[in-house]
């Protein structure tokens, strides 16, 4: 649902000059099943063990009992991630400006939300103006 | 309606089939993650972004820097297909 909301709003974001691009910490074999899955006109880079969430601050572990849950509802984060630290991005959208700065973030410390791509879109506009 | 509002409930949904236990450990992982601080220590409007440099689906490298020679790049991080 999140990746279909993007997916209708990489073409505005590329329609304003942007490139969106998004970053998982899941293996690459993944990111392919998704982009042919989804069908998706966006690149999914894959970022090993989280090294660059954890660059920008955003990664965290999950807790031993919620890993226990996972794994119940066939949730098996270390098969996805090639890796066992159940370590995740906290969910973000950033803009980043041709200079490199950061000129727009939504992060979210409730790891059940997501940054609305409509209010992304807003700020972009903002942004190139 | 946004997709904020739709994943607010598919949670309820969630919640109100999912054992108690279950939900408890996830609001309690919210409280925790919010406690740590970890949004004191992410990156900030006005911070330079640290460049990365990471392969796609195909196995090409994207680098951060490459990527703002076009023009604005609108980055997300995703926790994956699950």
């Amino acid at each position: 649902m999140e990746l279909d909301a993007l997916k209708k709003s990489a073409g505005d974001f590329e329609a304003l000059g942007a490139t969106f691009i998004a970053i998982s910490p899941q293996l690459q074999t993944f990111n392919r099943e998704l982009r042919e899955e989804k069908k998706l006109t966006f690149e999914i880079l894959s970022d090993p063990g989280n090294q660059v969430a954890q660059r920008y601050g955003l990664k965290f572990q999950l807790p031993k009992d919620l890993r226990a849950v996972y794994l119940k509802f066939n949730i098996d984060l270390p098969r996805y991630n090639g890796d066992d630290s159940w370590t995740l991005p906290l969910p973000t959208t950033l803009i980043i400006d041709q200079n490199g700065i950061i000129r727009h973030g939504a992060i979210n410390a409730d790891y059940t939300l997501r940054p609305d791509p409509e209010e992304t879109l807003s700020s972009l506009k903002k942004i190139v103006a | 309606m946004g997709l904020q509002e739709k994943l607010t409930l598919l949670r309820k949904g969630f919640e109100a089939q999912a054992p108690k236990e279950v939900v408890a450990i996830m609001h309690r992982t919210t409280d925790d993650l919010e406690k740590s601080g970890i949004l004191d220590g992410t990156v900030k409007v006005g911070d330079k972004a640290p460049d990365f440099s990471l392969k796609n689906a195909d196995g090409q490298e994207y680098s951060l820097k490459d990527l703002l020679y076009h023009g604005p790049v609108v980055l997300s991080f995703y926790r994956g297909k699950w």
